[in-house]
């Protein structure tokens, strides 16, 4: 797909590579992304590397009528938070409640940010690099019970 | 009828008052001893019927040819915890299998069993008494539907009694419409009256319309939506476990062996056949009736309930009372 | 009577695995729900980061388990994506024909368990008895029947056994003739069934856009899309099959499309076990070996819809991150707005129609 389109439109706030976008600054993906939301259907995956201390989050889009995918990154540290684009593609609301319950990234204005496939309670975030089996985890998990 | 034949072996020995009550002792027994042989018999015919029709083997190691499961499990019911939540409503929870049972008991009683004068007691209008017993079911259903204190079981108690009412009024009309054209109530006088020809050739409607709302009153499958094990959990009988299951399940079974009988008896010419002795045909009548019925459960699946209500007050009952009013102006 | 919650709780004989429905009911009519998943959580993706290239192989197969191998033939092929390597034409033969028996045994799964939940206990034996048939075959070549771990990188670990196509044609003779018999008389040409399923759990367009559900599902609402056809991998460009495609988007359409999907894939089988070409069937691989840093994105077209992964690597010997897209994932995500409106007795016929595997939902 020809991302020109992108480079006209915004500029040096994105660098693009195949058909990777990078975006430079985390304020901008809500305005990047109702720019995809024009050409592509719903959101394909969202994968989170974390390479301590940062946070790199990829979005891919793909739609239904031909084979395009394009791949948006957007590098936020372990601290921050990002807006989240479940208002603009409603396939991501499920992911990024994923990508909170397995790396404790916060969405603002997400509509039911909460744990989807561990239990409420479970403490920690397991996918972090710097996730530690703590006693409190042993214990969850049962493998502390001497039977 | 049995009873008589008792009566004058046993009157050789004793008064009259005594005979009376040691034949009626006897044939209570014999009558027993048929509903319980019933279900293990047919239960078996069943389950092997079943697993060959699934390509599997069916009970094979209890009893030779696995004949003795059935009773292997009914030892095993009695001897399960009698367990029941503690808010069951004692007399109706507990009822309920116990007239079931009972009306099973009653119809083995008062149906021939093969030839004429071959039934237990004699009344002269069977027909009537045994569309009473199977009529009584949807108060079995409520009353154990009420008993178990149990919400979900209230609702299928509700859909199961819906179905039975549904579908007994079909029935009844097809049983007005043989009397009428046979001209009695006594099954073995409808049996008399096609020694000619059979009731099905002159009636095929109404065999099917029979067919399909007794499946549907003694809710068997492919019509048991109110107790449907992959939906709604056995529903009306969720709370029932172990001798009372059993005597459930005692009673599901009679009632097929009675609708089949009946089918025989109204609409395939009962005991008549050359060349063979009458008890030996009507069995074998009996017995092609079973397996037909029997291969319904298993081979199609359930309607919903809202359809099954709709074919039964839409298309079974006016058909029925179409077929009665067209018999009666053609007899008269 | 008022709005009532039903729990169609995480253990039921009717939901698919262990999927936990909470719908609100009035009288008969489902208003609304919601969906509770993560009871088969078994982070595969956290092991993926913990064991080599090779040892993960094993944990693949258990992701869906009705059909294991197209699962193994992705991973497979991200690994050889992201070493740049290519595989032979005799591995890409064998790989097709596997992935295409994964997908009939898949598909023979749903048609017994849609059967049975509607009521009819028999078809589910029927087709279990089918999937052993290709379940021996599946044996005859890796060894396992459930969990085959079979695939390596660059190709498979064994050849295929001698005389393969005199075991598997006739297989695929008596798979058809049942196919178009014997379940034709009790499932789509049943007026029992069609009463049962026609109409019923509607799947628009537009939800199917909304919530990015591919596969069959999204076949059976009139889009017509295969990742086999738009976007060829292995051998399938030289293929001839086609695509079922219905139009009407309910359960009775879902259940046809993988009909006749299963009778496109014996016509494959039959097309690449005749073309298979003679060969080597791995491009060997060291049992450790590591891929320098990239990142690889594989989509293929899993027997439920475009299952895909993606592998971002460090230079080491383990994968740096897997992230594993799984086509039921959308569909139970859209399953609250299919389910409004219906009645409570067809919830069942809903969720068996979409067809979810809860292993492939949780990882």
């Amino acid at each position: 797909m020809d991302l020109e389109r992108f480079r006209e439109r915004f500029g040096d706030k994105v660098k693009i590579d195949k058909n990777i976008l990078t975006l430079a600054d985390k304020k901008d993906l809500i305005r990047v992304v109702k720019f995809v939301s024009k050409y592509f259907d719903v959101l394909y995956m969202l994968i989170v590397v974390h390479r301590p201390p940062k946070f790199e989050l990829n979005y891919i889009f793909s739609r239904y009528q031909d084979q395009e995918i394009i791949q948006i990154k957007v590098e936020i540290s372990d601290k921050e938070n990002i807006a989240s684009i479940s208002n603009i593609f409603k396939s991501a609301e499920w992911e990024e409640r994923e990508a909170y319950d397995m790396f404790g990234i916060v969405f603002r204005d997400h509509p039911d940010l909460r744990r989807i496939l561990l239990p409420e309670d479970w403490p920690g975030h397991p996918m972090r690099k710097d996730f530690v089996v703590t006693e409190e985890i042993k214990h969850w998990t049962g493998l502390d019970l001497k039977f | 009828m049995i009873i008589n034949f008792f009566y004058t072996i046993v009157r050789e020995f004793f008064s009259v008052r005594v005979s009376i009550l040691l034949s009626v002792i006897i044939l209570f027994i014999i009558a027993l001893i048929l509903t319980v042989a019933a279900p293990l018999i047919l239960g078996w015919v069943d389950r092997k019927f079943a697993a060959r029709m699934q390509s599997r083997y069916g009970p094979m190691y209890v009893g030779k040819f696995g004949l003795l499961q059935n009773v292997a499990d009914f030892i095993k019911l009695l001897g399960k915890d009698v367990l029941s939540n503690a808010y069951v409503d004692g007399l109706a929870f507990n009822i309920a299998p116990l007239l079931s049972s009972a009306f099973a008991v009653a119809m083995i009683s008062i149906i021939p069993l093969g030839s004429a004068s071959l039934e237990i007691i004699n009344l002269p209008y069977n027909l009537l008494f045994i569309y009473i017993f199977m009529a009584l079911s949807p108060l079995l259903v409520m009353l154990g539907g009420w008993g178990e204190n149990n919400k979900f079981a209230l609702l299928g108690a509700f859909r199961g009694t819906a179905q039975m009412i549904t579908y007994e009024l079909s029935v009844l009309v097809v049983f007005m419409s043989i009397a009428f054209v046979s001209g009695s109530f006594d099954i073995s006088a409808i049996v008399l009256s096609q020694s000619m020809v059979w009731n099905a050739v002159y009636f095929p409607v109404l065999f099917l319309v029979f067919i399909i709302g007794s499946l549907a009153v003694i809710e068997r499958a492919p019509f048991d939506m109110p107790e449907s094990s992959q939906e709604l959990q056995a529903g009306w009988r969720i709370e029932y476990s172990g001798l009372r299951y059993g005597l459930l399940i005692v009673g599901d079974y009679v009632k097929l062996l009675v609708i089949s009988m009946l089918a025989v008896y109204l609409f395939l010419g009962g005991w008549n056949g050359p060349l063979l002795p009458p008890l030996a045909w009507f069995w074998i009548k009996t017995a092609i009736v079973i397996l037909v019925l029997m291969s319904f459960r298993w081979s199609l699946n359930r309607p919903r309930i809202d359809q099954l209500l709709d074919i039964g007050w839409k298309w079974l009952l006016p058909l029925g009372v179409l077929n009665l009013v067209a018999v009666m102006v053609l007899w008269a | 009577m008022g709005e009532i919650e039903l729990n169609i709780g995480p253990v039921h004989p009717a939901t698919h695995g262990v999927l936990r429905l909470k719908a609100r009911v009035e009288k008969d009519t489902v208003l609304g729900g919601d969906v509770e998943i993560g009871y088969l959580h078994r982070a595969m993706e956290k092991i993926a980061e913990q064991r080599l290239f090779n040892s993960f192989f094993p944990n693949v197969d258990k992701l869906e388990y009705v059909s294991a191998l197209n699962w193994e033939i992705l991973y497979a092929s991200v690994l050889e994506k992201a070493l740049g390597i290519d595989i032979p034409p005799r591995a890409k033969y064998i790989r097709v024909i596997l992935a295409e028996i994964q997908r009939i045994m898949s598909h023979l799964i749903f048609i017994g368990a849609f059967g049975q939940d509607l009521g009819n206990i028999t078809v589910f034996t029927w087709a279990l008895r089918e999937r052993e048939l290709l379940m021996d075959i599946v044996e005859k070549i890796s060894g396992g029947r459930l969990a085959p771990m079979y695939l390596r990188v660059g190709g498979t670990e064994y050849d295929l056994p001698e005389g393969f196509d005199s075991m598997i044609l006739p297989v695929l003779d008596r798979l058809e003739e049942k196919v178009n018999k014997d379940y034709k008389a009790v499932t789509y040409e049943n007026s029992l069934f069609k009463m049962r399923t026609k109409g019923v759990g509607v799947l628009t367009r537009d939800t199917v856009k909304k919530y990015g559900i591919t596969g069959p599902n999204m076949r059976a609402s009139g889009i017509e899309r295969d990742l086999r056809r738009s976007e060829p991998y292995f051998v399938y460009d030289s293929l001839d099959f086609d695509i079922p495609v219905e139009d009407a988007g309910d359960s009775y359409a879902r259940f046809m499309v993988r009909i006749r999907e299963i009778q496109e894939s014996i016509k494959i089988l039959r097309q690449a076990v005749r073309a298979l070409p003679k060969g080597n069937y791995i491009n060997k691989q060291p049992w450790m070996f590591k891929i320098p840093p990239t990142e690889a994105f594989v989509r293929q077209e899993c027997p439920r819809g475009e299952g895909a992964m993606f592998l971002v690597t460090d230079g080491g010997m383990k994968a740096y991150r897997l992230k594993i897209r799984s086509p039921s994932f959308y569909t139970v995500q859209a399953m609250p707005e299919i389910i409004k409106g219906a009645r409570v007795a067809d919830l069942f016929t809903i969720i068996a129609s979409l067809d979810p595997v809860m292993g492939e939902v949780d990882r």
